[in-house]
């Protein structure tokens, strides 16, 4: 026995519905269902996860949407069900498609905020039994029968009936068994089945599934919660009770007799109903393939991608011309190192092999198109992803990495034994992705394109505050345990909870208090659940016509269509997608190329640099790599230290190193110790030696496993690549060992080398690194280098302008201060919208802050400033900007506006008080005409000084603190220089002085706290990375092992000037890092030495002492450092 | 005037899961007819923890002793699955 559920929905059904789909699969097959809808609210959110599902326990898919049907007149109908029908070659799941789609529409038209779709389209869409509509409780008719209106719901029915093909109706019964009087009773159900019975209308049974089992209920309240913002206690329409759930056929049977036995019905009218339900389902029972096209690609047209003839032929002709661009002719002398045309032939043969034999020419020449495309509109791209070891994409130019020469395999990329749908990412300029989307939809036509969506699913954060909201608890209480649930999973939070250090004050309160208790809980049943769908930040589905039939849309917030499937349902529904990723980096770098040229009219063309210059690996390896791509976190200056990198192949290993896998199998000590000759590499066997030769026996490119494979079994790279992909999976371990040590002994290895390659290749798991990404990263990473190296203002205003990396803008003006590159103030007559560097003459040049940086200004009044300038006074300025008096005020502050007083600081209370004082609204000026010049009535006062209005407001503050104030940033100078006289005092280290001092010698160190990092560990334990500038030099890296982070608690994390306590640490050449062993508030510290040093002058005490003497007097005097600048 | 009965009994179940009868001091009741269930919801959050399920299973059913006159009963299944009879309306 076996009952089919038509009305489900699946956690997709954001805020709704709370079970996975494929716990619904499972539980259906489970209780021997053969047959199981998923019917999302406004969408197919959860569908192909469902038929994937489904596929897998053998259970048949269907599918629907909820949704919200309204009138001619815009009125509404309620919500019903859509049901797809099968068997009819797609046509049922395309008209599914399009009518969630009609619903989003809607809203993109601006009826109304919620998806709603005309009942004469969903009408239009149901022709040629391609849909079946349920109208249940929550129908109109519904609605007018839980009224107990008889006659009314059968008006709305006849209404339905003419409106809709004749036999696309039918009536949905839901009973949840809920007491007498309310929704969800036996009384409304069993007057719907006489409604049905009255009208010759077939009557189906559901449940109005949201989640699987009676448990989930809890987390269904919750749902409800969130999605009206109302505590569970104020909830207008709660869940009537618990019984939504995905109940099998003996309590649907049960359910059902309940409603018959409740109300007066024909004689069988509990078996008819049962076999209405039946055959719908039957009706409803979606083909995978036939259906919905799984598995089955679909490229865009030819004619789309400009092929006019066999698009195998046009590719071949395109990569064969590609190749003859771009490889040194074979009589002219390579360089060493470098492929040859001849190789790249051989090899482009070998991959056209394979994607002619998989058929997919066409999206070779479809991403070319795209990349093409791309450059012609003038912004930078790079190829990224396991495609770039393919000789045929970097012919085509989507790539841009030369495969052969860095030793990236096609198999690794594609072959015969891995045919879902290669992925190529491309990165772009992130200021120009929009663009880019555009320009493709206006390329291959909206019905060819679309934006892929992500789901969003809740974490600890989130789900902190919708637990805590249903709960009813106070907004900041719940604000405050949200900022603590990081670094752990919500679904641990009770684990957390009693291992975490710095939780055990929130711990101590979870044991006091039964809310919090429950919160604990609740939080734990959010963690993970879909919240809600947004744009995809890279991908780009490019399809034939036939998209809009196989995936629905809807708007997404840039406007352009987006589809309701997001990455995991790209390979499954045929869907090519693209990444293409806006990467702040390029944006970076193309903001300095052109401010180089327009400071200099030369041409830097970043692709053709030389990879050798010996500049730019000395700054690498000197570790000053703040705001070098991918090599500018702590960990990295770290490891770079260490490596210290001569080559750009170094490059690619540093960064590959660099990974969670890799630290957790201590791959880079492994290395380092080879690399630096401490260690003799161990090859294992010399027929091995070529392959692990570039990492000095080090295994970590999957490049190197599957050569590994290859060389020992003799399989070919294509499985190779399959034995490397099943590494991480223990299950398949036992089998390959077998095949390995088979072929291994037969292909000559002797039994001891292959013990010991096994253990390696069963140890590298599925982790390590694709080289074809390594060296993908590495070309920017070396780029932004050089461009460091040479062009140091362009690059950090580019830096500044698009802020790329993982540190605040403030430490990247420190870094320039450092680099002699000076950092001019906001001048309304100077600062654009952008960073622009400006010659100052002297040879050098200055990069000028930019007007966003002014916080509380807004858009309009800085487009007015940029468009307006030079102004000729303050008056012209006024009348012109029309500047709120909030960013007038704060422009006069910062000086902004100290063109207007000759750039005499001296003078600045005096305008800002001139500024305060003026009262009316500004003139208006038309852009042609001359502003009225008026001068500034300080400017020509000549009484005493002090009879002069001024402004109190700048008393006592240094312009770094007013900076701080209105631009977040230290312009003018470091924002720690006023403790140097403090930092003198108690003996602390400057940063730029770490790198002297000999390992385990202890120190104070002191700064701006800039970053916390706690990478992966090889052991488990969390390590604590704080980064701390005091404006010196690089920043200084203390860790906080487990021991000190009990010490020091909560602080570890919260304090923002920070005083360290702690020893040096050397790792290589020119790392060093401190161990931190205590930590105080600098602040806290500066007060207390303030104190104490009043009390003293007061008892004419002339003792040095303070209150941390007692810490400091373990310091050995010659460790101190007394190399403060003192201010004056 | 329901009368609170509030004991555990013991449940016999059709095969259809529906309770057909159920022993109440040493007696058989015989349920009659269709029994009806009812979940009620409850208020969790008022309470301590976070439960199991949200709502209460309760069955109103019409049965007799025998060949005495038919009473009207609530019959409680608790989430352990043990049924208490929860009210004699008379």
């Amino acid at each position: 026995m076996s009952f089919p559920h038509l009305h489900v929905a699946s956690a997709y059904s954001t805020h709704y519905g709370v079970t996975m789909p494929e716990a619904l699969a499972e539980q259906t097959k489970a209780q021997d269902g053969t047959f199981l809808a998923v019917t999302d609210r406004d969408g197919l959110y959860g569908a192909v996860k469902h038929v994937r599902a489904c596929v897998d326990a053998g259970v048949r898919p269907g599918l629907g949407a909820d949704l919200a049907v309204h009138d001619d007149d815009h009125l509404s109908l309620g919500r019903v069900v859509v049901l797809a029908h099968g068997n009819t070659n797609g046509r049922g799941y395309a008209a599914l498609c399009r009518a969630v789609s009609a619903a989003h529409r809607t809203v993109s038209q601006g009826f109304g905020s919620l998806p709603s779709i005309a009942r004469s389209e969903l009408a239009g869409l149901a022709g040629l039994r391609s849909l079946t509509v349920l109208l249940g409780p929550a129908s109109d008719v519904g609605t007018a029968t839980g009224h107990r209106d008889n006659e009314d719901a059968r008006a709305r029915l006849t209404a339905w009936l003419r409106a809709m093909p004749a036999g696309s109706v039918s009536l949905e019964v839901v009973c949840h068994l809920s007491e007498p009087g309310t929704p969800g009773s036996v009384t409304p159900a069993t007057r719907m089945l006489a409604l049905a019975e009255h009208a010759g209308v077939p009557a189906v049974l559901t449940n109005a599934v949201r989640y699987g089992t009676p448990e989930e209920a809890v987390t269904a309240d919750l749902a409800d919660a969130a999605r009206t913002l109302t505590p569970l206690a104020e909830l207008e329409q709660p869940q009537t009770n618990g019984q939504a759930w995905l109940k099998p056929a003996r309590a649907m049977r049960q359910v059902a007799r309940m409603v018959v036995d409740a109300g007066l019905h024909d004689d069988g009218a509990l078996e008819l109903l049962f076999r209405d339900t039946e055959r719908l389902a039957d009706r409803c029972a979606l083909d995978p393939e036939a259906d919905i096209g799984l598995g089955r690609p679909r490229m865009p047209e030819a004619r789309i991608i400009g092929v006019s003839g066999d698009p195998v032929a046009e590719l071949w002709k395109r990569a064969r011309a590609g190749i003859d661009d771009l490889y040194p002719r074979p009589e002219a002398g390579a360089r060493r190192g470098a492929a040859s045309a001849e190789d790249a032939h051989a090899r482009l043969a070998h991959e056209m092999k394979t994607v002619e034999h998989l058929g997919f020419a066409g999206y070779f020449l479809t991403v070319a198109r795209v990349a093409d495309i791309i450059r012609e509109m003038g912004i930078r791209i790079q190829a990224r992803g396991s495609g770039v070891g393919s000789v045929l994409n970097y012919a085509l130019r989507t790539s841009s990495v030369e495969p052969l020469s860095n030793g990236l395999l096609w198999e690794r990329f594609l072959s015969p034994e891995r045919q879902t749908l290669p992925d190529i990412d491309i990165d772009v300029e992130s200021a120009r992705r929009h663009d880019i989307y555009r320009k493709l939809f206006d390329t291959f036509g909206g019905d060819r394109v679309s934006l892929m969506s992500m789901t969003n699913a809740y974490r600890g954060r989130g789900a902190v505050r919708d637990a805590g909201l249903a709960l009813g608890m106070n907004h900041e209480q719940v604000a405050s345990i949200a900022k603590q649930m990081w670094r752990f999973n919500a679904r641990d939070f009770r684990r957390a909870l009693e291992e975490k250090p710095e939780l055990e004050p929130l711990a101590a309160e979870v044991r006091e208090s039964q809310q919090l208790d429950q919160l604990v809980d609740l939080t734990a049943k959010l963690d993970r659940l879909p919240r809600h769908i947004s744009v995809h930040p890279c991908g780009v589905i490019l399809s034939d016509a036939t998209l809009l039939d196989r995936t629905p849309v809807q708007a997404s917030g840039m406007g352009l269509p987006m589809s309701q499937f997001d990455k995991h349902d790209m390979d499954p529904m045929g869907l090519i997608k693209l990444d293409i990723l806006g990467v702040r980096m390029q944006s970076a770098m193309a903001h300095a190329v052109e401010e180089h040229h327009r400071l200099s009219g030369e041409s830097i063309d970043l692709d053709r640099i030389p990879l050798d210059d010996p500049a730019t690996f000395e700054l690498i390896r000197s570790t000053r790599t703040l705001g070098i791509f991918q090599i500018e976190s702590p960990g990295q200056m770290e490891l770079v230290g260490k490596l210290q990198p001569e080559v750009f192949n170094d490059l690619t290993v540093e960064i590959s190193l660099f990974r969670p896998g890799p630290m957790q199998n201590n791959m880079p000590l492994k290395y380092l110790q080879a690399r630096h000759g401490e260690v003799m590499p161990d090859y294992l066997h010399p027929r091995l030696e070529p392959i692990l030769r570039e990492t000095k026996g080090v295994v970590i490119f999957h490049e190197q496993v599957m050569r590994l494979f290859d060389e020992l079994t003799g399989c070919g790279l294509g499985r190779a690549d399959v034995f490397r992909r099943h590494l991480g999976k223990p299950e398949q371990l036992p089998r390959i060992e077998e095949y390995v040590r088979e072929m291994a002994l037969e292909r000559g290895f002797p039994p001891a080398v292959i013990d010991q390659v096994w253990t390696v290749l069963a140890g590298f798991g599925s982790f390590g690194f694709a080289k074809a990404h390594g060296a993908a990263f590495a070309l920017p990473t070396y780029q932004s280098a050089w461009l460091k190296t040479h062009h140091p203002a362009v690059f950090l205003a580019g830096l500044l302008t698009h802020a790329p990396g993982m540190w605040p803008k403030d430490l990247i003006v420190a870094e320039a201060r450092l680099l002699g590159v000076p950092v001019l103030g906001l001048d309304v007559q100077r600062s654009t919208l952008d960073y622009r560097v400006e010659e100052l003459g002297d040879e050098r040049r200055g990069i000028r802050l930019a007007l966003p940086e002014l916080a509380g200004g807004t858009a309009a009044e800085r487009a007015r400033i940029v468009r307006h300038q030079p102004f000729s006074s303050l008056q012209d300025f006024r009348d012109r900007v029309r500047p709120r008096r909030k960013t007038f005020e704060a422009l006069a502050r910062v000086g902004a506006l100290d063109s207007f007083i000759g750039y005499d600081r001296a003078r600045r209370h005096e305008l800002l008080a001139h500024v305060q004082s003026l009262r009316g609204t500004a003139v208006t000026i038309n852009d042609d005409q001359l502003a009225f010049e008026v001068e500034l009535p300080v400017q020509g006062f000549e009484g005493a000084r002090f009879d002069a209005v001024t402004s109190l407001e700048l008393r006592g503050r240094s312009q770094t603190d007013l900076e701080l104030r209105d631009l977040h940033l230290a312009v003018s100078g470091h924002q720690m220089t006023r403790f140097y006289p403090l930092f003198a005092e108690l003996g602390v280290t400057p940063a730029s002085e770490l790198a002297d001092l000999p390992g385990g010698t202890e120190v104070l160190i002191a700064g701006v706290r800039r970053a916390t990092n706690t990478p992966p560990m090889r052991g488990g334990r969390r390590v604590v990375f704080v980064s701390l500038d005091d404006g010196t030099g690089p920043v200084s890296n203390v860790v906080f092992f487990h021991d000190a982070q009990e010490r020091i608690g909560g602080p570890v994390f919260q304090t923002r000037h920070i005083l360290v306590r702690g020893r040096t640490r050397r790792s290589g050449a020119k790392g060093v890092s401190v161990t931190g062993e205590n930590l105080w508030d600098l602040t806290e510290v500066a007060r207390k030495v303030d104190q104490r040093r009043k009390a003293e002058a007061a008892a004419r005490h002339t003792d040095r002492t303070i209150e941390l003497a007692a810490e400091l007097a373990a310091i050995p005097v010659d460790n101190v450092h007394h190399l403060w600048p003192l201010r004056a | 005037m329901p009368q609170i009965i509030d004991t555990q009994v013991d449940v016999e179940l059709s095969a259809d899961g529906d309770p057909q009868a159920f022993i109440w001091n040493r007696f058989e009741h015989t349920i009659i007819g269709q029994p009806q269930a009812v979940f009620t919801r409850t208020r969790w959050w008022e309470n301590d923890g976070v439960p199991l399920r949200i709502d209460t299973e309760l069955w109103r059913v019409d049965a007799s002793r025998g060949d005495e006159e038919q009473h009207r009963y609530d019959l409680r299944r608790d989430v352990d699955g043990s049924w208490v009879l929860a009210l004699d309306w008379g």
